[in-house]
């Protein structure tokens, strides 16, 4: 297949240059620290997480599953604020959404939400949001 | 044709849809009334309802007069396409929707009974839009819909291991399978600068064969994985058996059509075995993606049969033999899959063309195997539950009307004459053999042949079981239940594969699946 037109390696030049810079640097980084640097292991240094919490326990531990509910409950309403903002922001700016077409959206945006509302009341009266 | 009227074909497809929506409107309402102490009565009666709308929505819209929206450049514009493929496959969504509704109502629990039918609604309405998609997002989407229910409805009525095993498995495969489907999407986007189907095939079947790019191939080979999963064929089987085994019947019943039929649907649109009225096939059916397309389905139909068939043999558990049963059938619709591009290039005018037989099978495949499982379903109680082959022993003697309908179905499944599997098998097997000649010549003889073997395969485990119903006694024998609903699905499901089998019902489903295979307005041109 032939290059397509204006297609020009030379303007792809600094792109490699950067790659080379930067593996170049992260290389040299890398074999420094190995080579250079002092190695004094104390027991705090050994930890998992040295500046963090003292590890307590199994981290295997089972939660409760309404931790899950509530977080996806959450998603939900968090992609759809995600997807109300779009069409917010487009369907009544000038030069937006066609006429014709405002109408429509704006019906499939309220059959979004009443979707959202049905699942919503059927979390609700199945006992989700009650924590026992 | 102006931009504005294009973008109008983007809105005015709402009113098509209204049986679809319908359905899940319905879905909705269930699910709200899934969270109330309403008996499950109120719900099915419900769904019912909504459904038999929907059928008779769909018989009164008829299917579209062929050449009515011919070159109308909406065609590469809108999501939804309406021929009469999409009416064949809404009929039968619907249709195949009204059994199962009957054949759930006493097998799930009373507590869940709302939640399942509200899933079970969703999944039907994904089979009946997968059949009318007409870009590549609503074909996804459409088979999610099908898809993220069945997740809920294999967990749902049982609690123990082999159910949490069962939803699991088929979580993590149908997810794995459909990053393959969108991995060939995606592909197939970059190929075509279109997400639209029609645009895709237009594009493709403009281009010459040699100036097509190879990842076409990568584009077959990742459509045709996951569409595998969903239709069983032979690598992409895996999951079947245990997933089936660990299902309720109902949910093991619907896996074993719904994915199928909606796998089937898809790879004939994707693949461009049906070619929309826009567009012309000048590379013939099914050759969009090289004329490699058949040798792949080839191998893919041999290898799914044999594995169904073979390890069929060694099953004792009632659902898992279903389960490679209903691999062994996919690897016969897979020869008429096949076939199909041959046949339609050589233009015969008699015989069965490969798509017509495909479809055919379908309708024949779901009533005689949704109808063995509603069998078991209502001969089960949880006191005695129907889980192996041993446990129909003597059914003969307890139930001798039940059994004889199983003996119907199982009949069929062989291809025994004057049931619908037979008639199935008959278009398949001698479409197969009347591929015309050429440098393919020997390929499908042989592969009719290797069907016809796996036929006779087959006869030994299905014959197995009418042995076992017949001529075994048992000590503790089957008990049942009185369910006029379940009773109601098997009675549609033994008249379908009755009916089905002979001149007035057979021709009557061969010219719908004609008209759907679109034979008539795309005859080949050479």
């Amino acid at each position: 297949m032939p290059p397509e037109p204006g297609f020009d390696l030379s303007a792809y030049f600094p792109i490699f240059l950067y790659l080379a810079i930067i593996l170049g640097f992260a290389g040299t980084t890398l074999i420094l620290a190995h080579v250079v640097g002092p190695r004094r292991d104390t027991s705090v240094k050994l930890m998992p997480y040295e500046s963090g919490m003292d590890p307590v326990g199994d981290a295997r531990q089972r939660f409760d599953v309404k931790f899950y509910l509530l977080a996806i409950m959450f998603l939900v309403f968090d992609v759809e604020l995600l997807f109300l903002y779009p069409w917010a922001v487009v369907a009544y700016r000038e030069g937006g959404l066609p006429a014709f077409l405002s109408g429509p959206v704006f019906w499939g945006v309220l059959v979004f939400i009443a979707l959202l509302l049905v699942a919503y009341v059927y979390d609700w009266r199945k006992g989700v949001f009650r924590w026992r | 044709m102006g931009t504005e009227s294009l973008s109008r074909a983007l809105v005015e497809f709402f009113p098509h849809l209204l049986p679809e929506g319908i359905l899940v409107a319905i879905a909705c309402v269930v699910f709200l009334g899934a969270t109330t102490r309403a008996g499950r009565n109120l719900w099915y009666l419900l769904s019912l309802g909504a459904l038999a709308t929907g059928v008779l929505l769909i018989i009164a819209q008829g299917p579209p007069l062929s050449g009515s929206n011919s070159n109308r450049p909406e065609t590469f514009a809108s999501p939804v396409l309406f021929d009469n493929l999409t009416w064949f496959i809404r009929l039968l969504a619907f249709g195949g929707g009204l059994v199962f509704v009957l054949f759930s109502w006493s097998e799930v629990p009373e507590k869940q009974a709302a939640d399942f039918l509200g899933c079970m609604l969703v999944t039907i309405a994904g089979l009946s839009m997968c059949g009318s998609a007409n870009d590549l997002i609503g074909l996804f989407l459409s088979l999610e819909m099908i898809s993220i229910p069945t997740y809920v409805l294999l967990y749902l009525p049982r609690y123990d291991e082999a159910s949490q095993e069962a939803s699991m498995k088929y979580f993590l495969l149908s997810i794995f399978s459909s990053a393959f489907l969108l991995f060939g999407f995606s592909y197939l986007y970059g190929l075509a600068g279109t997400t639209n189907l029609s645009g895709i095939l237009h594009a493709l079947d403009t281009t010459d064969v040699r100036d097509r790019p190879a990842l076409a191939s990568v584009v077959l080979i990742m459509v045709v994985a996951g569409l595998g999963f969903k239709i069983t064929a032979a690598p992409f089987h895996f999951y079947a058996p245990d997933v089936y085994q660990g299902a309720p019947t109902v949910g093991a019943a619907l896996l074993a059509f719904i994915p199928k039929a909606a796998g089937f649907v898809a790879l004939l649109r994707v693949l461009g075995f049906v070619f929309p009225a826009a567009v012309s096939a000048r590379a013939g059916i099914g050759m969009a993606f090289g004329d490699q397309t058949p040798i792949l389905l080839c191998f893919l139909a041999a290898v799914t049969m044999f594995v169904g068939n073979l390890l069929a043999l060694w099953q004792d558990n009632l659902k898992r033999l279903f389960a490679y049963s209903s691999i062994a059938h996919a690897g016969y619709m897979l020869i008429a899959l096949a076939a199909a591009p041959l046949l339609r290039q050589a233009g015969r005018n008699e015989g069965a063309d490969g798509i017509e037989a495909l479809l055919y099978y379908l309708v024949a495949y779901g009533a005689m195997t949704v109808g063995a499982f509603a069998v078991i379903s209502y001969l089960s109680t949880p006191e005695r539950p129907i889980e192996t082959v041993d446990d129909l022993a003597g059914l003969s003697r307890s139930h001798p009307g039940v059994a004889l309908l199983m003996v119907l179905f199982l009949f069929s499944l062989i291809g025994i004459p004057l049931t619908a599997g037979f008639t199935g098998k008959f278009l398949i097997f001698f479409g197969a053999l009347a591929v015309p000649g050429g440098e393919r010549a020997t390929l499908f003889p042989i592969l009719a042949v290797l069907g016809m073997i796996n036929a006779a395969i087959g006869a030994w485990y299905y014959l197995r079981l009418v042995a076992v119903m017949y001529l075994r006694t048992s000590v503790r024998p089957v008990e049942g239940k009185w369910c006029p609903a379940g009773l109601a699905a098997v009675g549609i499901c033994a008249l379908l594969t009755l009916g089905l089998s002979l001149p007035p019902g057979a021709d009557w489903l061969v010219q719908a699946a004609r008209k759907a295979s679109g034979a008539t307005t795309a005859a080949a041109p050479k």
